[in-house]
């Protein structure tokens, strides 16, 4: 990867149709859709650039969260009388009609503060497209960002900057967090 | 965990509205007995009195032919207590031995949520640091059994539980049961028409049992279900005089 | 015999005045993303010795009539508030009602609006979310003031312990501390996730101290495609979830009362009574600040217009409507049912001492909405929506002083009747709040982007106007 030098293509925003050309003729030179990343700042599903779907494990983070939080509510309403019996109100020491108040609000709990930490884990794991970034992506740009062989340099160029790309050759990863 | 005792009380209490003659002095030996603070003139007229047990008084009747009716009402120690289940630290608990409610101080954070749920208005609460305000040697008047309580706990009536526990202590000192009418809460030993019973409703052949089983004999709120154990007699104006 | 209708007005200009009449609307105002940045980021910056005036201010007045006077009552006792017998519970409970209440309209507004796809709500989701969570911050402080022993407040927290003992979970005390926990982190993280990508504007646009706080909490956000699908499947997931919690957060405060044996609490209407409530409470702070931040933030005129309080106005009405049938739910069927308890509360309410608290309220939950809220020019005036919402919040707080002293002192013996008047610590206490609440939002909007950008971005690709026939009319698509 340190070989590979990677390649930012930037878009003004409102030259969707203009990106999702590029990407195609980025395909057509036999870079391959792994070796290619867009970068915006405003939310384009992958559909509307002919991309992959991307992944993301939140879904069963945030129900296993939700688990976590059925079984904690499980605990305390059910077993913490049966650690320490106390009785009140001539109530029995386990009454379900109470418990759905501790179960929803437990399991919502869970679920909520899982799917977060989900989101949090999958923004700072390692991602393994080209690392590349621009502040002028965030005042309205669309980046393509991709992994190019050096012998390629010259037709990108044209074709790119043909659809209205501004390149930025060798563009470097910035440390944009802690690691 | 205490032990559990072999034998298993369940005390009541029934006040016969007919001998009551509103004289407060149960009112006052609670007050002496349960250590309950003053509060002052100012304060007691804003509604901070601090008394377990009270002289409801109303009047009856058109002038020039009023009456007044006494009730002496103090907590009723519920069998389906609507304190007890909102207590959100179970400082309020039911006792298993005594079938009575208790009122636990030292685990009492102040919520205050027992003493709006309570329907006959029977708890208190220590709105400042009243006993740690009486001055050296006044002091000395508190009874050692009893504990003091701070700012910030609510307290109520307890049936005198630390005359129960005393007397059962003598009795099994003693090697024999508790006889029926050897425990008596304050306010039905300063009883000066002995309208206050007290006693073992488990044993249907104690005195109180046999009062609680009166035609006379109704409970108040009893629409509530809270199933006190308080029974309260009356027959003026619905039996015979 | 088929007749073709003409159209009756000079078509020639109308199309071009339609389109005017339509660029009035944020959505079909689009401006260059980095013009919008710049907005934001000036508005955050510039402030005025007016500003840091107003902040030292509060904050003087949080020290000493919120801390100060919290402090006093810690060492002092209880006594020094205007609780007593019988009725336990006064204005401080009123003011943790009123602000788990106020704290509905973030959730409101970001979620159920987000759900319904109300395009209207783009520009001003933040600014509710931050006031949902500075709402639970004020709001959740009260559990711990009302404490006879604040100190050992923690007894309330499940864990394990030397005593053995766990807390009562058949207290509605002890939801109240479950349901609060569990909102005040969900719309903390819900207020979080959607900020992210206007951290990471931030942090491209800033240096210095700033820099390093969004760079910390932009957590590396480059806007790559799975960043955003991850975002908008966590954002889809908390929306979803976060309402059946709001829901609950209320009904559950509801069953404070509701579970009592109390005369007049023990209405099993309070559950959606206590919910329309908050959202009528808090749709109208979210219209007070939003004319508040119009009126003090620059280039907030941009972001939010006539049309947005036009639109929130709207749902006011409805749901001051929807208060006034539960309202009424509640009242006629305690009146006719023949228990003598709840009935004399009614006319208590009505004709006792403090009844003037009653009136206002019906008159300013009622009757002045349903005056004046569907008039769409009084709708779309600023200053008179802020009039108007003013009152129904203070409406809403004398709602709440009627359920809860005004109810507790006349219960089922005569005898122990009493009246309840707030003392100074009370109102102190409550005062400081809202003046914590106040600062919290004015510190907030120095370092957080009010408006979410890239959501307004969002909205305005979606937005265009179409050709029918002879006219242009406004059309949006779903991009998501």
């Amino acid at each position: 990867m340190s070989r590979r030098i990677i390649h930012l293509a930037l878009f003004p925003e409102d030259a969707l149709d203009q990106a999702a050309e590029a990407l195609e003729t980025l395909r057509g030179m036999g870079i391959t859709d792994r070796d290619m990343t867009v970068i915006s700042g405003t939310p384009f599903s992958e559909k509307m650039l002919g991309r992959p779907m991307s992944w993301t494990r939140i879904p069963i983070i945030g129900i296993s969260g939700a688990l976590v939080g059925f079984l904690t509510a499980l605990f305390l309403n059910f077993g913490t009388p049966l650690l320490y019996p106390i009785r009140v109100g001539g109530m029995a020491y386990q009454t379900l009609p109470t418990s759905f108040v501790v179960f929803f609000e437990l399991t919502m709990l869970g679920l909520l503060i899982s799917t977060f930490l989900g989101v949090f884990v999958e923004m700072i794991s390692p991602s393994f497209g080209p690392q590349g970034y621009d502040p002028r992506i965030t005042d309205g740009h669309i980046g393509v960002l991709f992994w190019a062989p050096p012998e390629l340099d010259p037709r990108l160029h044209e074709s790119l900057t043909g659809l209205g790309a501004e390149i930025i050759h060798g563009a470097e990863a910035k440390k944009l967090w802690l690691f | 965990m205490a032990e559990q005792q072999e034998t298993r009380e369940r005390w009541g209490m029934v006040i016969d509205l007919d001998l009551c003659t509103g004289c407060n002095a149960c009112v006052t030996a609670c007050a002496m007995e349960n250590n309950i603070p003053w509060v002052g003139e100012e304060e007691a007229g804003y509604g901070r009195n601090m008394f377990w047990i009270r002289v409801q008084r109303t009047w009856q009747g058109e002038y020039p032919e009023v009456s007044p009716a006494y009730q002496p009402v103090m907590c009723q120690q519920c069998g389906r207590a609507p304190c007890e289940p909102v207590c959100p630290v179970f400082a309020t608990v039911h006792s298993e031995e005594e079938q009575i409610n208790l009122q636990v101080y030292n685990r009492c954070i102040g919520t205050r949520y027992c003493a709006n749920n309570c329907p006959y208005t029977a708890r208190s609460f220590n709105w400042y640091d009243y006993t740690y305000q009486i001055p050296a040697p006044m002091n000395y008047y508190l009874n050692p059994s009893v504990t003091v309580r701070r700012r910030g706990v609510m307290e109520k009536c307890t049936f005198c539980v630390q005359r129960i526990h005393a007397g059962q202590e003598q009795a099994r000192a003693a090697g024999r049961a508790l006889q029926d009418g050897e425990v008596m809460p304050a306010c039905a030993q300063a009883c000066p028409a002995d309208a206050i019973i007290f006693g073992d409703l488990s044993d249907p052949e104690s005195r109180v049992s046999k009062a609680a089983r009166s035609q006379r004999g109704t409970t108040l709120l009893e629409e509530l279900g809270t199933q006190p154990k308080v029974t309260y007699l009356k027959g003026g104006g619905y039996y015979g005089g | 015999m088929a007749v073709e209708a003409q159209p009756v007005s000079p078509a020639l200009n109308q199309p071009a005045r339609e389109e005017e009449t339509l660029r009035e609307q944020l959505m079909f105002d689009p401006r260059p993303r980095e013009e919008l940045n710049r907005m934001v980021m000036e508005s955050m910056h510039s402030t005025s010795p007016r500003y840091w005036i107003a902040v030292g201010v509060l904050a003087a007045l949080v020290l000493v009539c919120l801390l100060g006077m919290w402090g006093y009552m810690i060492f002092t006792g209880m006594g020094i508030a205007g609780i007593r017998k019988p009725i336990y519970w006064g204005v401080f409970i009123v003011t943790f009602v009123f602000w788990i209440g106020i704290s509905h309209a973030g959730t409101f507004v970001s979620a159920i609006l987000r759900v319904f796809k109300a395009e209207f709500r783009r520009p001003f989701t933040r600014a509710a979310e931050l006031m949902t969570t500075f709402g639970l911050a004020a709001g959740a402080l009260y559990p711990l003031i009302h404490l006879g022993r604040v100190w050992v407040f923690y007894w309330m927290i499940p864990y394990p312990n030397a005593r053995w003992l766990w807390p009562n979970f058949r207290s509605p005390l002890v939801w109240d501390f479950l349901a609060i926990t569990t909102y005040l982190l969900s719309s903390t993280i819900y207020l979080y996730l959607p900020l992210l990508p206007d951290l990471a504007m931030a942090r491209d646009r800033t240096q210095g101290w700033r820099h390093a706080i969004y760079k910390t909490l932009a957590l590396g956000w480059r806007g790559t495609e799975a960043e955003w699908f991850r975002l908008r499947k966590a954002i889809n997931i908390f929306a979803f979830a976060i309402i059946p919690v709001m829901f609950s957060v209320h009904t559950i405060v509801s069953w404070d009362f509701a579970v009592s044996q109390v005369g007049g609490w023990n209405s099993t209407i309070f559950g959606p009574y206590f919910i329309i409530g908050a959202i009528l409470s808090g749709v109208s702070a979210v219209i007070t600040i939003l004319v508040v931040l119009r009126a003090t933030l620059k280039h907030m005129d941009y972001f939010i217009r006539p049309e947005h309080l036009d639109a929130l106005g709207k749902l006011v009405l409805v749901f001051s409507m929807a208060w006034a049938y539960f309202f009424f739910n509640d009242y006629l069927v305690s009146w006719y049912g023949g228990y003598e308890v709840t009935r004399k509360i009614l006319t208590l309410h009505a004709t006792g001492p403090t009844a003037w608290v009653w009136y206002c309220m019906l008159l300013f939950n009622v009757v002045i909405p349903w005056l004046t809220l569907w008039n769409r020019k009084i709708r779309r005036t600023p200053w008179a929506m802020f009039i108007i919402t003013v009152f129904i919040n203070v409406g809403m707080y004398f709602e709440r002083y009627t359920i809860i002293p005004m109810t507790l002192g006349h219960q089922r013996f005569p005898f122990d009747w009493g009246e309840y008047s707030p003392r100074l610590p009370e109102i102190s206490i409550a005062f400081g709040t809202l003046c914590l609440f106040i600062l919290l939002y004015l510190l907030a909007s120095r370092l957080i982007p009010l408006v979410p950008v890239w959501e307004v971005r969002e909205g305005q690709e979606a937005h265009k106007v179409v050709r029918v026939g002879k006219t242009v009319v406004p059309s949006v698509s779903e991009l998501e």
